[in-house]
């Protein structure tokens, strides 16, 4: 259940670290957001000496939240903590490599590539 | 940071482990596939069915810090019990099957990627490092006209000779994915091949040999 001002960890090597979300998209009046939705965010925090900076507008592809994910077979999945991969407009993602357990949904929602890149998936 | 489900939260240690294939071992980003999942119940000193036996090391008796994984491997097989197994597995022989199918279906996938001039054609068999696929290839085009090209001739042989239909970028991208279910395509631009890097990430992953030159002779 992301919202806008939600902070959001960042699970890839992009060089953010913390984002909040400030729009989410694909609807007009959208509340929340979970797991493989896109979200226009802001970074918060960033790495020094990398290419993104504090207070850049991103996109970003939500990978884990703490409110539990249901599947069809009655698996509930749920996160410590509330993570995203920075991705750009084409849906590429700008870091290499994605850290942390992210859940298979994301490849039904077309964003195999961070499944590829992600060291497990759920 | 993951919690499993209500079902699987027991006060004991559990470990998911596949005992048919053995993981990676030196490679930290990969886990254990879990395309057939039985969790074993590791029991710990403290428990009271624990027996412990003089050939047991425990963990902190390794001199040289040991290598976990073989440790844990050792106190599964003889102290790890299979609590739960899924039901959905497939008889070997199938398995067997269905790897022949997407292996040939990989081949002429990387084959028509040769015709079309793509450049450094791998076939990596990565169902042992991932569960959700069995083959990825990777191959480099030089344009987005040619990976347009690239990406539209793969549709459509898969699409005629093997009834197979893609997901993923529909549009040339810099890293162009199709998804073909066990197969999946990477087309990238050289530069995003080189910054993605995929090939050391699956550096575990078997190489199938080609039966053509995948090397261009023109670019490098």
């Amino acid at each position: 259940m992301i919202q806008t001002q939600t902070h959001l960890n960042v699970a890839d090597n992009s060089g953010a670290r913390e984002l909040m979300c400030i729009r989410i998209l694909g609807a007009s009046n959208r509340r929340y957001a979970h797991i493989g939705d896109v979200i226009v965010a802001v970074i918060k925090e960033a790495v020094p000496n990398m290419p993104l900076q504090r207070s850049e507008v991103i996109r970003a592809v939500i990978v884990r939240t703490c409110k539990e994910l249901k599947r069809d077979n009655g698996m509930i999945i749920r996160y410590d903590d509330n993570a995203a991969v920075v991705i750009d407009q084409e849906g590429n993602p700008k870091g290499t490599r994605v850290f942390g357990a992210i859940a298979r949904e994301l490849r039904q929602l077309n964003f195999t590539k961070i499944v590829s890149l992600a060291p497990e998936v759920l | 940071m993951l919690r499993t489900s209500p079902q699987l939260s027991l006060s004991l240690p559990l470990i998911i482990h596949t005992p048919h294939t053995s993981p990676p071992r030196h490679l930290p980003f990969f886990s254990p596939p879990r395309s057939s999942i039985d969790i074993h119940l590791l029991l710990l000193p403290g428990d009271h069915r624990f027996r412990p036996s003089p050939s047991l090391k425990r963990p902190h008796d390794s001199p040289s810090g040991g290598d976990t994984d073989e440790m844990y491997d050792d106190l599964l097989d003889k102290y790890g019990k299979v609590v739960f197994t899924r039901k959905d597995q497939k008889s070997p022989i199938a398995e067997a099957d269905d790897d022949a199918e997407s292996l040939s279906f990989a081949v002429a996938l990387a084959e028509v990627a040769c015709e079309v001039k793509a450049a450094d054609i791998k076939v990596l068999f990565v169902k042992p490092l991932v569960y959700w696929t069995r083959f990825f290839i990777i191959a480099t085009a030089f344009s987005r006209p040619q990976i347009d090209a690239l990406g539209s001739k793969l549709r459509d042989m898969a699409e005629k000779k093997f009834k197979k239909i893609a997901s993923g970028d529909n549009k040339p991208n810099s890293w162009t994915l199709l998804d073909f279910g066990d197969v999946v395509v990477h087309i990238f631009l050289p530069q995003q091949r080189a910054f993605y890097n995929l090939e050391e990430f699956y550096g575990n992953a078997i190489p199938i040999e080609l039966p053509f030159d995948s090397q261009s002779p023109f670019r490098n």
